[in-house]
């Protein structure tokens, strides 16, 4: 299908800043969690964060999560995949972005109000994936042929 | 984008889609079926603002949750309750709850760590409702010296029983040895076949209109222990915390050794070094956990033998002041 230009070029920027960042966390946990580079204000501790009984779910870390999930959506926005005919790809892409945004709240719900901190990094990735679903929504198939 | 000049398989309306220009929606006959909804008339004038819905929905319930946050509502949530406390970052609670006895052995008590008092007469054993003996603590999140102080008391009762409910918490940024990283007793639980333990954490460290909020209330019999036990000749400073009172054996009226051992050190580093002897972490934490545990061995009967025959707390209970 056919798309602004500007969908695709900002889809993928996005997508491989999150798939960046993603990458720089999940290093970071395997490597040395406190090695972070990220201010400890108190508020703002991304060490606090990445290294809380939160930052694991079902034994697989989250920075994995979002690793895997930067790397689907970086797939699912090359130029290539937004052209491609099969109509199941734009709903597929809603939906990886759709989770990405609902994982954010989860997230942002658990650094405010169980671990008391906010990790900066992890904040970079929320904002890319919100910044992904708005433009996703903004470019739903109506605006193809 | 889209072809104009082409006719579409299917009416706008039809597929779902918005019109493919504005000429064209103005040019739609009205419906035949019932008028459109308001939500539908938003729709078909701005497609944009209302696909952005979601995006909006997802914005507000972020800012919301700061604006919670922020205003200190709900503080500390979940887990913490009212607290300014939060999850336990992961190993600490593991590595505060069995540090290994031969690493206790070989701290002992080292110069430096504050022996209890020993309450003066003869007072019945404190009790709890159970009517297992009590060590009853009366401490603040803001205060450094119980910051420090919980370390050594999760060590030492770790021996003895088990915690639930443990979380991270942090002295008050603006008192001295700012923000020490510690334990919170608030809204954990304990329990022991060989005694019971009464934490009250009565302020948090989170500061409105110039003073600490308000945690947790003492009983009328927590009061009256603090005041007839928390005054001289054991203690210069009338009410001072940490306090705790070790069955009516013994008295702890403040830290037990310093919190500058503790000052700039993460909760993981804090609990790294609970098994190595030589740091001036386990000889801070490590070594006053010897002596509680020596204290808390005089009410449970030297119950359990495993914890109070070993060698070194036999030798750290002789040294009890009498």
């Amino acid at each position: 299908m056919a798309v602004p230009r500007w969908v695709t070029v900002s889809t993928l920027a996005l997508s491989v800043v999150a798939f960046g960042i993603s990458a720089y966390l999940t290093y970071a946990h395997y490597a040395d969690p406190t090695s972070l580079a990220c201010p400890d204000t108190g508020t703002i501790n991304c060490t606090k964060v990445t290294t809380s009984s939160y930052a694991v779910i079902f034994g697989i870390p989250v920075a994995v999560f979002g690793l895997a999930w930067a790397a689907a959506v970086t797939a699912i926005n090359v130029p290539w995949a937004w052209r491609s005919a099969p109509r199941w790809v734009h709903p597929l892409r809603l939906a990886l972005v759709a989770g990405g945004a609902g994982m954010v709240l989860y997230l942002v719900y658990v650094e405010l109000f169980r671990i008391g901190a906010i990790c900066l990094w992890c904040t970079g990735v929320h904002v890319t994936a919100v910044a992904l679903f708005t433009v996703v929504l903004l470019s739903r198939p109506s605006e193809a042929e | 984008m889209p072809n104009n000049k082409k006719r579409p398989a299917r009416p706008a309306a039809a597929s779902g889609r918005r019109p493919t220009n504005k000429s064209s929606a103005r040019r739609r006959p009205a419906p035949t079926a019932a008028p459109a909804t308001g939500l539908a008339r938003l729709n078909h004038e701005h497609p944009m603002l209302v696909r952005l819905v979601p995006v909006a929905l997802v914005v507000v319930i972020i800012v919301v949750m700061i604006v919670i946050k922020t205003s200190g509502s709900p503080k500390g949530g979940g887990s913490g309750g009212g607290s300014g406390s939060s999850a336990l970052p992961a190993g600490v609670l593991s590595a505060a709850t069995s540090v290994s006895p031969a690493t206790l052995a070989s701290v002992g008590v080292p110069k430096g760590i504050n022996p209890p008092s020993a309450v003066k007469g003869t007072p019945a054993l404190l009790k709890a409702s159970d009517g297992k003996p009590e060590v009853l603590y009366i401490g603040a999140e803001y205060c450094p010296f119980c910051a420090a102080e919980r370390w050594a008391m999760v060590v030492a009762l770790s021996r003895f029983g088990t915690f639930s409910g443990l979380t991270a918490t942090h002295s008050g940024t603006l008192d001295v040895f700012p923000g020490t990283q510690t334990f919170s007793f608030y809204k954990s639980t304990y329990s022991s076949p060989y005694l019971h333990f009464t934490p009250v954490e009565v302020k948090t460290n989170e500061v409105v209109g110039g003073a600490y909020t308000n945690l947790e209330s003492l009983t009328a019999a927590q009061s009256a222990l603090q005041g007839k036990y928390d005054v001289a000749p054991y203690t210069t400073q009338p009410g001072s915390i940490p306090f705790m009172d070790i069955g009516n054996r013994y008295l702890i009226n403040g830290a037990s050794y310093t919190p500058q051992v503790l000052q700039g050190l993460s909760m993981q580093a804090i609990a790294a070094d609970l098994n190595k002897p030589s740091t001036q972490v386990a000889l801070g934490v490590d070594g006053t956990a010897n002596m509680l545990t020596a204290s808390f061995c005089t009410i449970t009967g030297n119950r359990p033998a495993s914890v109070c025959g070993s060698p070194t707390i036999a030798a750290v209970a002789k040294s009890l002041p009498k």
